[in-house]
């Protein structure tokens, strides 16, 4: 059989020139996949799911009760043998997805892989995870419970809050004002169709680049093999490890999907005319903090009748400037020659630093979204943020210049161009 | 970063089942002390257990990929040692493998047919089969496939 294939197709020719490539071996690099499987997990559990889901908000009997058919076909989900561990392995793949992008990410950055030659897989990668997130935001107002309706809610009028152009672009992702019967449907659209198609292209993209281009390898290498790529070939020993990753995976989120029902409508209900006190998912809450502790009356006036509100400034200001700032990184911090080798965080205590940073400030915003739970004020949850993320990084970046100094000229990835 | 060691792999299971019993105090078992049963997940739940299940699979991953891969690759091809024992192990999971998934399709037409099996015992039954796949693939990539390492040039005409 691979005879015949070979002659018709060139496989060997094929299986010397692709899957003999040689990918370096760290565990960091393993984020990424995981980021990859729970996207491909995500994608055959939403086929599933997309068999038994009605996506409208039209009343309908179910059961001898009158509920929203996209709310009935989540229960009629629930009620199939393993149903309900499916939807739920989709719901935590989307959360694992998120979650992982996050981290390869992190990794990137304290590795200093964003540098020369991957500028473009570094803003690749920036838009996956902001299109992860989109993506899952829309999933999530599909089971069309009263939870999900009021968390979408936050969602439309952050977006709407946007002067000019916010309504307009909510009313178009949401088919009119959220929620309407036209609201479901095109949301369903974005959500099984175009979102997921552009992410397999951004994927795709991701990789293609990734191949070229080559890992940033484990200092170590440098010492080996100088100058040259030191891995394991594609095919067959990286192609078990992703096996085994893909299993693993698998069997940790089956597991947790089957031990914990992600969002159990039941529990919820279908959606009435009382708003049911939520929060939106984890990824969200650091805006939702960040609004919590901004005052609501907050209106700056713009011509033409616009206005720049608070949940603006907390919604879209303050993510949009932190996604400036990581577009422009591989543009501020440069080097002439190519990064063939991570760096080691601990010799570049500044970027180091900045990164502990940022993940205190996502998580004292984050604490903000308990702003009532706790009976923070505005002005101690202000502190907190400010003096939590600062404290961050003048620590870690004493710690780091004390026990390892500066970086020195020359060090590990800055061989000369071969 | 030095090289493909197993410390931060170790903290990576440390933190993962760390934030997933965090989780668990913060909701499931507080309620219970004070003789509530939530129905749900809080979203700081979510979170916790989700960034638990990241920790943990890079943490076991980072551990395998040591064992099975070395800390530092030399390059060279180096023959599969195979042998009885692992062979038998190979034999013991698969004959695992065949009575869970014999239980789990049981599991599936008795749900089909009496009415609904509980989730979570799909869910483990689920995780228990893939788990055993995975030590199968794991012992295999082991015992029986060569290890090989490159080295190739930067400058490939791969993908173009």
């Amino acid at each position: 059989m691979y005879r015949w294939l070979d002659e018709r197709l060139s496989l060997s020719r094929f299986n010397k020139k692709f899957l003999r490539k040689a990918f370096p071996v760290h565990h960091s690099f393993f984020l990424g996949e995981i980021t990859m499987f729970a996207f491909i997990t995500l994608v055959l559990t939403g086929i599933f799911l997309t068999f038994n889901y009605e996506p409208s908000s039209r009343l309908i009997k179910y059961m001898g009760r009158e509920l929203p058919a996209a709310y009935a076909s989540i229960l009629y989900i629930d009620s199939l043998p393993f149903g309900a561990v499916l939807r739920s392995v989709h719901h935590w793949s989307a959360n694992v997805m998120i979650a992982a992008a996050f981290l390869h990410m992190l990794r990137i950055l304290v590795s200093g892989a964003y540098k020369k030659p991957r500028e473009i897989n570094w803003l690749l990668g920036l838009a996956l995870l902001g299109l992860s997130v989109v993506t899952a935001f829309t999933g999530y107002s599909l089971p069309f419970d009263a939870f999900s309706v009021t968390a979408t809610q936050i969602g439309y009028g952050i977006g709407a809050s946007m002067p000019y152009i916010g309504e307009w672009v909510s009313q178009l992702i949401f088919g009119g004002e959220y929620p309407t019967l036209h609201s479901i449907p095109r949301v369903y659209s974005l959500h099984v169709l175009w979102f997921p198609l552009l992410l397999m292209a951004l994927i795709g993209a991701h990789m293609l680049i990734m191949i070229k281009q080559k890992h940033t390898q484990p200092t170590y290498a440098k010492k080996v093999a100088p100058g040259k790529i030191l891995g394991v070939p594609m095919m067959p020993q990286q192609g078990y490890m992703m096996g085994v990753l893909f299993l693993l995976y698998l069997a940790v989120v089956f597991f947790i999907g089957g031990s914990y029902i992600a969002h159990p409508v039941e529990a919820f209900g279908p959606p009435t005319a009382s708003t049911p006190a939520v929060k939106p998912d984890w990824y969200f809450l650091w805006i939702y903090g960040i609004l919590q502790i901004i005052p609501g009356d907050l209106k700056i006036p713009l011509p033409f009748g616009a206005a720049i509100n608070s949940e603006f400034i907390g919604g879209v200001l303050v993510p949009g400037l932190l996604g400036i700032a990581a577009v422009l990184l591989p543009f501020l911090d440069t080097r002439k020659t190519k990064q063939r080798y991570m760096e080691l965080p601990t010799r570049h205590p500044v970027r180091t630093s900045v990164t502990f940073a940022l993940i205190a400030f996502l998580l004292t915003t984050t604490l903000a979204g308990w702003k009532q739970e706790f009976g923070f004020s505005n002005g101690q949850l202000w502190a907190i943020i400010i003096v939590g993320t600062l404290a961050t990084y003048l620590t870690s970046y004493l710690i780091l210049v004390s026990y390892w100094g500066k970086a020195p000229k020359g060090e590990a990835g800055e061989l000369e161009e071969a | 970063m030095y090289r493909n060691d197993t410390v931060l792999p170790f903290f990576g299971i440390l933190f993962g089942v760390a934030l997933w019993y965090m989780a668990y105090l913060d909701g499931l078992h507080i309620a219970r002390l004070a003789g509530h049963q939530p129905e749900e997940l809080s979203v700081g739940q979510l979170g916790l257990i989700t960034f638990g299940i990241v920790f943990f699979l890079w943490g076991a991953i980072g551990y395998i990929s040591a064992w099975l891969e070395g800390g530092e690759l030399r390059p060279g091809r180096e023959e599969a040692e195979g042998g009885a024992a692992p062979m038998v192990v190979v034999f013991v999971l698969a004959l695992l493998l065949v009575g869970l998934s014999g239980l789990f399709v049981n599991a599936v037409l008795y749900g089909l047919t009496e009415g609904p099996v509980k989730s979570s015992f799909m869910g483990q039954l689920a995780a228990a089969i893939l788990l055993v796949m995975t030590l199968l693939l794991v012992v295999y990539k082991k015992f029986f496939v060569d290890d090989e390492v490159l080295v190739e040039d930067e400058h490939s005409e791969v993908p173009w």
